[in-house]
C-alpha cells in the first residue's frame, strides 16, 4: 500500500534518512523502533508531507506522493499523528475535531463524521464545549484520534501515540490503535516501547541511523539478539513494561 | 470637565490607532513577523486617499474603497515575493525583510510627495458638534465609528468564516494546521494583507488629523510596537484595548500635566509593562508549538 524506496531526506545540511526502504501492506500495523534520533520521526514527517524527500521516492497505491502537499496526501487518505501538541489548545475540543474534517466543504458531511467518531471516542462528545489544552494528555490523545478519523484515512501514521501517556491511558490508547486495523485501516507507528509496540505490530521494523536496520515478524524482531545490543542501556528500558519483564 | 473632554478624545482617537495596531498585532501572531513596515505602510494609506482627495475630490472615507483593497494586495504580494522564499531564520530575516520594505517604500514616497508636511483637509474637517461643554469634533467620530465597523468586520472574519479559523489554528499551532490540509502560505498572505489593508485604513484618519510626511512613519511604527507589546504580541483584543487606554492616559497626562509628558507616556507604560507583565495585558506566557 504504502512503499518507500531509496529514501534520503534531512534538515539544512546533512541528511538524516539514509535511503529508508520499507513497504507498508494493507490492512496490517507495521511498527517502526528504534533509539532516539534514528529518524523515525523524520520518515513519518516525509509519509505526510511535512519534509521533502531529497532523493528516493514515496508511492501510496502506486501513486507517487513524495514531496507532495500535506493536503494533497490527507486528500490521498493518509493522516498523521504527531509526536506532540498535535491539538489547538485555545480551541474547543469540538472545534479541533472539527478542523480535522477542514477538507470536507460540506457542513452536514462534517456532521456526520462526528457523530461517528463521536461513537468511537465518547470524549469528544462529553468534553465537546472545553478547550483542547485543559484536558490530560490522555484525553488528548483521543481528541487527536478523533480529529484524525475524521476524513475516513486509509492509512494511519502514527508518532510515539503512548508518549507521556499513563498506562491505563496508554492501554486504552492501544485498544484504540488495534479497533482502527480491525476497521480495515492500515497504520504506520512509531513506538519507544519496544516490547508493546512490536508485539501490537504484524510488522515489525528497527531503524538506526537514518537506515532500517532489521525488518520482521514482531516476534521475530523482539527474539532476535541484535536487537538487545542495539538497545542496550538504551530506551527499551523506558514506557510502561512491566518490573520483572524488562528486557536486560 | 478638561479630563472628561480628554478620556473622550482618547477613545475616539485610540479606535484608529486600534485599526493600525489590530493589523500588525494579527501578523505576529500568524506569522512571528514583527512588521516594522507597518509605520510606512500608515503613510502609504494617508498618501493615497490624499492624493484621491486633492487630485479626483474622492472623499477620503469613500477612498478606501480603493485604497483597502489595493494595500490588501501590496500585502498578499509582499508576502509571496519576499517573506515565503526565505528558507532559513525565518524569524530574524522576515524581520529585516520587512526592514527594507519600509526603507524603501519610504523612500519612493519621498520622491513623489517631496518631504513638505501635507494633510487631507476635507471641507467638514474642522467641524464640531457640542454635548453640554463637551467638544465632538466631526472626523474624529467619523474615524471612531468606521474604525469600530471595520474592527466587528475583521472579528467576524476571524470568528465567523471558514478562513477565520484556518487563521486561528495556524495562529496556535501552525504544524497541526498543516496536517489538516490547512494551506498556511495562504493564511499568511491573507493575513498580511489585511494588516496592511487595515493600516489604510488607519492611515486615511490619520492623514486626516494630523499633517505628515513620510518620515511620520518612525513615530508611528514606536507608537504601534508599544501599543502591542502593551496589548500582548499577537492578541487582537489586547491591541484594541491597548490603543485605547494608551490614548486615554496620554491625553489625561497631557491637560493635567502638559502636552510633553503626555507623549512621553507612551514609552513610560511601555517600560513598565515589560517590567511588570511582559507577556502583555493579553498575551500569552508560553511560546507556541513549533
Ligand atoms: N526540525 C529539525 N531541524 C533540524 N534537525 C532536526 C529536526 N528534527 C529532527 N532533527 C534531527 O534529526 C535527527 C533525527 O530526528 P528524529 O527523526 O526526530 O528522530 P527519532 O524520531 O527517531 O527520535 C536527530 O539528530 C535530530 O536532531
Ligand atoms: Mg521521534
Amino acid at each position: 500500500m504504502l512503499t518507500i524506496s531509496g529514501l534520503f531526506a534531512g534538515y539544512g545540511s546533512g541528511d538524516v534518512l539514509r535511503g529508508v526502504n520499507l513497504t507498508v501492506q494493507d490492512g496490517s500495523i507495521t511498527c517502526v523502533v528504534g533509539p532516539n534520533g534514528a529518524g523515525k520521526s523524520t520518515l513519518l514527517k516525509v509519509v505526510s508531507g511535512l519534509l521533502r524527500p531529497r532523493v528516493g521516492s514515496v508511492t501510496f497505491r502506486g501513486a507517487e506522493i513524495g514531496g507532495a502537499t500535506p493536503r494533497k496526501i490527507l486528500e490521498c487518505g493518509i493522516v498523521q499523528v504527531m509526536q506532540s501538541r498535535n491539538l489547538f489548545p485555545e480551541l474547543t475540543v469540538r472545534e479541533n475535531v472539527e478542523l480535522g474534517g477542514f477538507l470536507l466543504r460540506d457542513a452536514s458531511a462534517v456532521r456526520a463524521r462526528i457523530a461517528t467518531v463521536t461513537e468511537q471516542f465518547p470524549i469528544v462528545g462529553e468534553r465537546a464545549g472545553e478547550r483542547a489544552g485543559q484536558l490530560s494528555g490522555g484525553q488528548q490523545r483521543m481528541v487527536e484520534f478523533a480529529r484524525a478519523l475524521m476524513l475516513d484515512p486509509a492509512l494511519v501514521v502514527l508518532d510515539e501515540p503512548s508518549m507521556g501517556l499513563e498506562p491505563r491511558a496508554a492501554a486504552m490508547m492501544y485498544d484504540s490503535i488495534r479497533q482502527m486495523r480491525d476497521n480495515g485501516r492500515t497504520i504506520l507507528l512509531v513506538e519507544q516501547n519496544v516490547r508493546v509496540g512490536l508485539g501490537l505490530a504484524d510488522h515489525g521494523v528497527v531503524m538506526e541511523t537514518g537506515r532500517v536496520r532489521l525488518e520482521g515478524t514482531g516476534a521475530e524482531i523482539l527474539a532476535n539478539p541484535q536487537m538487545r545490543a542495539l538497545y542496550l542501556g538504551g530506551t527499551i528500558e523506558e514506557g510502561e513494561v512491566p518490573a520483572g519483564d524488562r528486557g536486560r | 470637565m478638561l479630563v472628561l473632554q480628554a478620556i473622550i478624545d482618547g477613545i475616539l482617537v485610540g479606535g484608529f490607532y486600534a485599526l493600525m495596531a489590530g493589523g500588525l498585532t494579527l501578523v505576529f501572531g500568524v506569522m512571528e513577523i514583527v512588521n516594522f513596515a507597518q509605520g510606512i505602510m500608515v503613510v502609504l494609506g494617508a498618501y493615497l486617499s490624499y492624493a484621491l482627495f486633492s487630485h479626483l475630490s474622492i472623499d477620503p472615507f469613500l477612498s478606501l474603497v480603493i485604497t483597502m483593497p489595493g494595500m490588501f494586495l501590496i500585502g498578499v504580494a509582499v508576502y509571496w515575493s519576499m517573506i515565503k522564499p526565505i528558507k532559513q531564520d525565518r524569524v530574524i530575516m522576515s524581520l529585516l525583510v520587512m526592514f527594507a520594505v519600509g526603507t524603501i517604500a519610504e523612500g519612493i514616497l519621498d520622491l513623489v510627495f517631496t518631504s513638505n508636511l501635507v494633510q487631507i483637509s476635507t471641507p467638514y474637517v474642522n467641524n464640531s458638534f457640542t454635548i453640554g461643554s463637551l467638544i465632538f469634533p466631526d472626523i474624529y467620530v467619523y474615524a471612531f465609528l468606521m474604525s469600530v465597523v471595520l474592527l466587528a468586520g475583521v472579528y467576524y472574519l476571524l470568528y465567523r468564516t471558514r478562513f477565520g479559523r484556518s487563521l486561528r489554528a495556524s495562529m496556535q499551532n501552525p504544524t497541526a494546521a498543516r496536517l489538516v490540509g490547512i494551506n498556511t502560505d495562504w493564511v499568511s498572505a491573507y493575513t498580511l494583507g489585511i494588516g496592511v489593508a487595515m493600516a489604510a485604513a488607519g492611515g486615511m484618519v490619520f492623514g486626516l488629523t494630523n499633517s505628515f510626511d513620510a518620515a511620520s512613519s518612525y513615530d508611528l511604527i514606536s507608537r504601534l510596537l508599544a501599543i502591542v507589546i502593551f496589548g500582548g504580541f499577537g492578541s487582537l483584543s489586547g491591541a484594541l484595548i491597548a490603543s485605547v487606554l494608551m490614548l486615554v492616559i496620554q491625553d489625561v497626562v497631557a491637560v493635567v500635566w502638559s502636552p510633553t509628558w503626555g507623549q512621553t507616556t507612551f514609552y513610560v507604560i511601555l517600560i513598565l509593562i515589560l517590567l511588570v507583565r511582559p507577556q502583555g495585558l493579553l498575551g500569552r506566557k508560553a511560546v507556541r508549538a513549533q
